[in-house]
């Protein structure tokens, strides 16, 4: 209760704060209670999966230099390998970008580096190796997400059965557990309106303050993302098992309002920045469809599907989306035909597809510097999904953005520098700790 | 008002699968109930042949389900034997066709119940290992199971787990073994006894209400037109459903010519009712090739075993699917379709196999039949196995 209280207060303090900050903001995908760089970023850190037969096998932050004339631009400058594979997947910074929290979805351990001493070299401070006995069974740290003081994780799965039911999780970013919330499910709707039905799954997690809500979307369960995904594409049982809810929440005080029906797996959720924007993005990985979550004019939210993505019916898999800070424009990346493709989001609820490039043989991670001139792609979504044999290449490679044309700048092989599969990208730079 | 408290910490404490386990309560004494059931099995079911060496105990029952529901038990600490075995789940697993062990690794055969499994003596689906003691040492070690590096090092774990201390002591005044782990869920898995159903209540109990006309129909043809007893035992006294022997359905021959069988479309559900076709190719960019399984052959070598399997126990098996050794077949409809139309003829053919003519109304009696041979006592199995959370890293 006092727990409850005392998060309600910090979380009202901070949306106050947050209002100030978030018009300075830089990468798109941050959450808006972070401190931002404004110019250019110094490094990228990729979160990045071990892989059988290459380098030392196991699960690693790599940091690439990208500080434009520096000798070393384009280069991997450091590489920390945490010791085996634990299904290494999303990390996100501490609201005080101080620490970058990298989470395994397989054995839940949960990496904090300090990224600030040292921004070119990051330390590996603690290793919480308890979540799932800590959140009383939720399993698979997902989404990373800043939030005053503490960070909001979003699980995947639990320890009863493997399947997609699963919580919000909170620690302190000293990395003390303090919560658990466990998404509404049909059976336990803990007080939240429901469309259709109420999975209970989970994925990603983003806040706007300014209207006290939160979102999380719904992947699939332990079982699932951890299966061969060509075995599972044949299961007919492990298909029924995805995610097709987008749950409402009310941010200060933790509970679920509504859960919307988004079938075929709604995964990345990215809220537009706008001051009066109160409209937030999805896209569904396998029924491809771009969704819109925005409030209406009588202050319901509303969740409506408005764009095809690709041609849906070949299943080409999007998987991370990136919006432009002007709200104009969105990259989403296609998984199964390796794609990048540029939608035109200026009218949020007829989105239209502007551009594309084929980036690999696959493509996952899409991130953009905040003005937009800077875009990276990386190849890998789940070591078991990847694509395998020649098809299996694995990459960060950066582009440049004019407005019409992506050009490369560099391309890094994980597979040639033994480094493994590339996962999620978090830009560092020294000069947001120089005051 | 000791069970109450626990089923109201259950309550409190419990995650997304809380319901389930709330219908019944297990209480601390679960163990000792566990052992009653053991001595004397539920209606329907036969004495249990213990082994002379492993006599049961509660204070093994006891262990033994820690054990089962430890996912330290895995190289990883992320599978226990009950992340496959679902206690919710009919103690196999619904989701999946085939499961997938540490690291996602995949499995090539469907998992079967453990429950009932005191009375199997070949187990596996190709009978492999004859006793529950040993059996364990396949999972545990297994690469694409539970990965552990040697079983010794499992042991060695074990005995470093300080809430492990007592529990030995007090099953076997005598810390972790081989033997001793093998016993402990050899204990608990035989005690998973599943009877007392509407058909056991109606054959052996003298309730000649329990079963409707229309199961009586199907149990008519289970044992007449259809011929299902043949392989699918059912006693004087008691039925195990099956005869313990290994048959060839066709079942088996023709999953493997579909494997070899390269190219086509692929139908995939993309969200409920939504199904698109996406070429095999497609699906082979992103899998590995599927293994062959060849059955009892794998084990005798001998060739008139090719795609022979074991016979399953029909017990419980409205809460098993999907069905047969790889779990393809979603529904006992699909199941009852694929016997009526007589397997699949090649050499080998069990010679009980052969279309059966049976008409649509007799094909739903024969799985309303089977649909009566779940256990009463399902509810409490499941309640008992939940009387702690999985054991995860402190
Ligand atoms: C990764 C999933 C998985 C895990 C973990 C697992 N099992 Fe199984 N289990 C299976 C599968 C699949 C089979 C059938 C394998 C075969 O026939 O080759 C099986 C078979 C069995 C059988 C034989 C059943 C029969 O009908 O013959 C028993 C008993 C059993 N498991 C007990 C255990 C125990 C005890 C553990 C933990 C030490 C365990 N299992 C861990 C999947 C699993
Ligand atoms: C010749 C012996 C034989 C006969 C006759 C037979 N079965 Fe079976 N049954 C088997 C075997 C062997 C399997 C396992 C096949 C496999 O997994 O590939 C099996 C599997 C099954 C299964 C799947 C169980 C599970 O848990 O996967 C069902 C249900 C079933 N049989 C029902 C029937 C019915 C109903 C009939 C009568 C129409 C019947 N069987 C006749 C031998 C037989």
């Amino acid at each position: 209760m006092i727990l409850r209280l005392l998060s309600l207060l910090s979380a009202m303090t901070l949306a106050l704060v947050v209002q100030t900050v978030s018009l300075t903001a830089d990468e798109t995908c941050q959450s808006p209670y972070m401190p931002k760089i404004t110019g250019q970023e110094q490094f990228v850190y990729v979160w990045t999966l071990g892989m059988e037969g290459v380098g030392d096998e196991s699960d690693k932050l790599v940091t690439v230099d990208v500080r434009p004339g520096s000798k070393t631009f384009g280069k991997v400058v450091n590489s920390h390998s945490v010791g085996g594979r634990h299904e290494a997947h999303h990390a996100g910074f501490t609201a005080d970008r101080k620490y970058l929290w990298a989470g395994g979805l397989d054995t839940n351990n949960i990496y904090i580096y300090d990224v600030h001493t040292d921004p070119s070299k990051p330390k590996l401070d603690k290793t919480i190796t308890t979540f799932v006995a800590d959140t009383g069974g939720a399993v698979g740290p997902h989404t990373f997400y800043a939030l005053p003081g503490r960070m909001m994780i979003t699980a995947l799965s639990n320890d009863k059965d493997n399947s997609g039911r699963t919580a919000l999780v909170e620690y302190s970013n000293e990395g003390k557990y303090i919560a658990t919330h466990w998404v509404p499910t049909d059976k336990d709707p803990r007080g939240a309106k429901i469309e259709k039905v109420a999975d209970g799954y989970g994925y990603d997690v983003r806040v706007l303050p300014r209207k006290n809500v939160m979102l999380s979307s719904s992947f699939t369960g332990w079982s699932n993302y951890m299966m061969d995904f060509g075995q599972m594409l044949k299961d007919e049982e492990a298909m029924k098992r995805f995610g097709q809810t987008v749950t409402l929440w009310d941010l200060h005080t933790r509970q679920p309002k509504k859960v919307f029906h988004v079938p075929g797996s709604p995964l990345e959720i990215r809220w537009a920045w706008g001051d009066d924007a109160n409209y937030a993005y999805t896209s569904t990985a396998l029924t491809s469809k771009l969704w819109l979550i925005k409030e209406d004019d009588k202050g319901e939210w509303q969740a409506t599907e408005v764009a095809d993505i690709g041609d849906p019916s070949k299943i080409p898999l999007p998987v991370d989306i990136s919006i432009g800070a002007d709200d104009k424009t969105m990259w989403v990346n296609t998984f199964m035909d390796g794609k990048t493709r540029l939608f035109d989001v200026s009218n949020p609820e007829a989105p239209k597809q502007i551009y594309e490039k084929q980036i690999g043989n696959q493509v996952n991670m899409v991130s953009q510097s905040w003005d937009g001139d800077r875009v990276y792609f990386t190849s890998s979504l789940l070591a078991n999904w990847d694509k395998k044999g020649d098809q299996n290449d694995q990459y960060l490679k950066a582009y440049t953005w004019d407005g019409k044309e992506l050009k490369e700048q560099f391309e890094i092989d994980f597979v040639k520098e033994g480094l493994g599969r590339a996962h999620i990208m978090r830009f560092g730079s020294s000069e947001l700790y120089t005051g | 008002m000791r069970t109450l408290l626990r089923a109201l910490a259950l309550l409190l404490v419990a995650g997304p699968l809380s319901a389930a386990a709330l219908y019944a309560a297990a209480g601390p004494d679960w163990a000792d109930d566990a052992l009653k059931r053991v001595l004397a099995p539920p209606l329907g079911l036969p004495a249990i042949a213990h082994p002379a060496a492993n006599p049961p105990t509660a204070a093994k029952i006891a262990l033994g389900r820690k054990l089962f529901f430890d996912r330290r038990l895995s190289h990883n600490n992320t599978t226990s034997c009950a992340m496959c075995h679902v206690p919710e789940q009919g103690f196999t697993s619904n989701d999946l066709a085939t499961p997938v062990g540490v690291e996602g690794r995949s499995v090539r055969r469907n998992t079967p119940t453990v429950l009932n499994i005191a009375y199997v003596d070949a187990l596996f689906h190709d009978g492999r290992d004859p006793a529950l003691e040993t059996q364990y040492v396949a999972p545990i070690t297994a690469f694409n199971e539970m990965a552990n590096p040697s079983l010794g090092y499992v042991i060695d774990k074990i005995a470093n787990l300080d809430d492990y201390n007592a529990p030995f002591q007090a099953a076997f005044g005598a810390g972790p073994s081989p033997d001793r782990l093998g016993q402990a869920l050899a204990a608990y898995q035989r005690s998973l006894l599943a009877g007392a159903s509407p058909f056991d209540r109606w054959r052996f109990g003298g309730e000649s209400d329990a079963l409707g006309e229309r199961e009586r129909q199907g149990f008519e043809l289970f044992t007449g037109k259809a011929g299902c007893v043949a392989c699918h035992a059912i006693g004087e006294s008691s039925a195990l459903f099956s005869d313990g022997l290994f048959h060839d359905t066709g079942y088996g021959w023709q999953r493997e010519q579909e494997r070899q069988g390269k190219g086509g479309m692929v139908e995939v559900e993309i969200a409920p009712g939504v199904i698109t076709s996406i070429p095999h190719s497609v699906v082979q960019s992103v899998g590995n090739p599927p293994p062959a399984d060849l059955g009892r052959y794998e084990v005798t070598q001998d060739p008139k075993d090719r795609w022979r399997f074991r016979t399953p126990s029909l017990r419980n098996v409205t809460l098993t699917a999907p069905y047969m050794h790889d779990g393809q077949l979603q529904r006992l409809d699909d199941v009852v379709a694929f016997y009526n139309a007589g397997g699949v003829p090649h050499d080998g053919l069990d010679e009980r196999i052969k279309p059966l003519g049976l008409t649509v109304e007799e094909q739903v009696a024969l799985v309303a039949f089977l649909k009566s041979l779940t256990g009463s006592n399902i509810d409490q199995l499941a309640a008992e196995a939940r009387v702690e959370e999985p054991d995860n890293i402190r």
